[in-house]
C-alpha cells in the first residue's frame, strides 16, 4: 500500500490486447525485467508498479493487465477507468491478433478517457522469422489512428523500456501542456478515492505541483 | 488416464519432494514449503482423525446420501482418498455420467471445432506451470488430459464453450480424481448447476454474484462497504478472479480443496462465505487503504499468510465465526448446534 517513495505523478497505463499476445510478460518486464515462457493465463486484473524519472519528476507508473479472451470485456469496464495510458499489444507472428486491434481501440476509447495517450505494440518481434504482420502496415495503421507505434520483445527486451517511455513521457507532455483538463488531471494523478479536493496528497513529496 | 500419479493425493503427507520442494499435488513451493510442512505437521492429525470417521461413515453407508451428518463431515473435510467419490455422489455429477454411459469418449470421438481448439492450445501451457504434472516435458503429464476435458466440455456446452479460468478449474478436478471422465462430469455439475452462467459469453452469473458479494458486505461490514462504494466497478477488479477460478492460486490449495468440498456438497454460498471471511477478518487493513490501487492490493494481500494456510481454522472459523463480531453469541443462519 501507499509506499514510502515520493512521486510526482501516477499514470495509469493499460495493457490491451488478444490473449496471448504476451500482455503479461511485457508488464513483467517492465516492471521486474522478467520474462516467462510459459506465464499463467491471467484471470481478472493484476497491476504492477514501477517508478521512472522523466526530466525532473518522478512519475509512478501504475501498469495494469487483464485477461485477453474477448468474454472478460464483459466485466472488465472499471479496468479503463482512471487510464491514461494504453498499449495495444498485438503478436507480430499472427495476424488476426492484429486484425482485431480495431475492436480493441473502440472498446478503449468507449470505457476510457478520450485524452488517453496509445501505443500500438508488435510484440514478440524475435520472431521476425515467423512474421505475419509487416511493419509498414501496422506504422500505417497506427498513423492513421493516430496512435504512437513501435514494436518490442518482451523475450529479449528490446523496446520494451522504450515503448512504456515513450507512452509516459507523451502523457507527461499532455499533463504539463494542461492539454488535458482539469477533470482529466485528477484522473491523470488516479488520486484518492474521496474526490477530487484529495488529489493533491497523492504524492507524498508534493504532487500536483506541476501547475 | 491411468497414469499413477507420484506422491499421490490420496496421502498429503507424502512430501516425497521434499529436496525439490514440490507438495503431493505437483505444485512447485520454492517459496513458501517451510510454512507448508509446518502447516502440514499439523494438520496432519485432523485429517488422520478425519479419515477414520469417513471410512466408519461409509462402512456403514457405502452409497451417500445427503443429511446433516454427512453435511457436518464434508464441512469438516473431505479426505483425499474420498473425495472424488464424494464429489461425484454429492454434485449429481455420478448420476449423470450413469445416465448417459460414454458420453465423454463420445464428445472426444466427434469432429471438433477448429477455433475451440485452438483457443484452448494457447492455454493448455499457461495452466499450472508452476506444476511439474503439468510441465509439457513431465513424461506421466497431465497436459492432454486437460486438454481432452476442456476440449469435451467445449463441445458438450456450447454456450459456454471455453472461458479462461475453465482450465484451472478442470486442472484441479485432474489432479483431484486422476480420471479425466470424472474431471468432466464434475466440470458439468459446477459449471452447469453450481455456478450457471459463470463463464458464459455475458458472463452473468459472475457479475450478480458479485454484486450480491457487495450487497452482503454493505450489511456485514458497512464501513468496508462505503469505501468500496467510492469507486465504482471496484469488485469486479478485486473479487472476479476469486470467482472466477474458485480460489485456485488465490488461496492454498489444501484450503481450496476443503472449499470445494463445501462448493460440491452445498453449492455456491461457500464462496460467499470465504469471501466475508476474509473481508471482516481484514477489515483494519482495508480500510487503511487511500486509493482504488490501495484496495486492490489489499485484496490480494489478504488471501495470503498464516490466516488462509491454516485450512481447519479457516474452515471452520468460515462458519462458527462469521457473524460473530457483529452480533454476539448468535449462531449465523447456517449453523446448526453442533455435537
Amino acid at each position: 500500500m501507499g509506499s514510502d517513495d515520493s512521486y510526482n505523478f501516477v499514470f495509469k497505463v493499460v495493457l490491451i490486447g488478444e490473449s496471448g499476445v504476451g500482455k503479461s510478460n511485457l508488464l513483467s518486464r517492465f516492471t521486474k525485467n522478467e520474462f516467462n515462457h510459459d506465464s499463467r493465463t491471467t484471470i481478472g486484473v493484476e497491476f504492477s508498479t514501477r517508478t521512472v524519472q522523466l526530466d525532473n519528476y518522478t512519475i509512478k507508473a501504475q501498469i495494469w493487465d487483464t485477461a485477453g479472451l474477448e468474454r472478460y470485456r464483459a466485466i472488465t469496464s472499471a479496468y479503463y477507468r482512471g487510464a491514461v495510458g494504453a498499449l495495444l499489444v498485438y503478436d507480430i507472428s499472427k495476424h488476426l491478433t492484429y486484425e482485431s486491434a480495431e475492436r480493441w481501440l473502440k472498446e478503449l476509447y468507449d470505457h476510457a478517457d478520450p485524452h488517453i495517450v496509445v501505443m500500438l505494440v508488435g510484440n514478440k518481434r524475435d520472431l521476425d522469422t515467423l512474421r505475419t504482420v509487416p511493419m509498414e502496415e501496422a506504422k500505417d495503421f497506427a498513423e492513421k489512428k493516430g496512435l504512437m507505434y513501435m514494436e518490442t520483445s518482451a523475450l529479449d527486451s528490446t523496446n520494451v523500456e522504450a515503448a512504456f517511455n515513450e507512452v509516459l513521457t507523451a502523457i507527461h507532455t499532455k499533463v504539463a501542456s494542461r492539454e488535458v483538463t482539469r477533470g482529466s488531471i485528477s484522473a491523470v494523478t488516479l488520486s484518492n478515492p474521496i474526490g477530487p479536493t484529495s488529489e493533491a496528497q497523492e504524492g507524498r513529496g508534493g504532487c500536483c505541483k506541476s501547475a | 488416464m491411468e497414469k499413477d500419479m507420484k506422491g499421490s493425493a490420496a496421502q498429503p503427507l507424502a512430501c516425497n519432494n521434499v529436496s525439490e520442494r514440490i507438495d503431493p499435488y505437483g505444485f512447485e513451493r520454492h517459496h513458501d514449503f517451510e510454512s507448508y510442512k509446518e502447516m502440514m505437521n499439523e494438520y496432519v492429525a485432523v485429517l488422520n482423525r478425519r479419515s477414520t470417521r469417513w471410512s466408519k461413515l461409509l462402512q456403514e453407508k457405502p452409497h451417500i446420501e445427503k443429511n446433516l451428518t454427512v453435511k457436518r463431515y464434508v464441512r469438516k473435510g473431505v479426505p483425499n482418498e474420498h473425495r472424488a467419490m464424494i464429489w461425484m455422489a454429492a454434485s449429481g455429477a455420478q448420476e449423470r455420467q450413469e445416465s448417459i454411459p460414454g458420453y465423454y469418449q463420445s464428445l472426444l470421438a466427434m469432429e471438433h471445432d477448429a477455433k475451440l481448439k485452438e483457443t484452448i492450445q494457447m492455454d493448455i501451457n499457461r495452466t499450472f506451470p508452476n506444476n511439474v504434472l503439468f510441465k509439457s516435458r513431465a513424461e506421466s503429464g497431465l497436459q492432454r488430459a486437460l486438454y481432452n476435458v476442456l476440449l469435451a466440455y467445449g463441445h458438450h456446452n456450447k454456450a459456454v464453450g471455453y472461458c479462461q479460468g475453465m482450465n484451472f478449474i478442470a486442472g484441479y478436478l485432474i489432479i483431484i480424481t486422476k480420471d479425466e471422465d470424472k474431471s468432466f462430469w464434475l466440470m458439468d455439475a459446477l459449471l452447469g448447476r453450481i455456478l450457471p452462467d459463470y463463464y458464459s459469453p455475458a458472463m452473468l452469473g459472475l457479475k450478480i454474484d458479485q454484486e450480491v458479494l457487495e450487497e452482503l458486505v454493505k450489511a456485514k461490514a458497512p464501513a468496508v462497504g462505503q469505501l468500496m462504494a467510492q469507486f465504482p466497478g471496484i469488485w469486479t477488479l478485486v473479487v472476479s478472479r476469486w470467482f472466477i477460478c474458485l480460489y485456485i492460486d488465490i488461496l492454498p490449495i489444501e484450503t481450496v480443496l476443503r472449499i470445494w468440498d463445501c462448493l460440491f456438497y452445498e453449492g455456491s454460498k461457500v464462496l460467499f462465505r470465504v469471501a466475508l471471511t476474509l473481508i471482516i477478518h481484514h477489515q483494519p487493513e482495508i480500510l487503511r487503504a487511500r486509493s482504488l490501487s490501495d484496495v486492490c492490493e489489499c485484496f490480494k494481500q489478504i488471501t495470503c499468510g498464516a490466516f488462509t494456510l491454516d485450512c481447519h481454522t479457516f474452515m471452520q472459523g468460515r462458519f462458527k465465526g462469521l457473524l460473530e463480531p457483529r452480533a454476539k453469541g448468535t449462531r449465523g443462519p447456517y449453523i446448526k448446534p453442533k455435537k
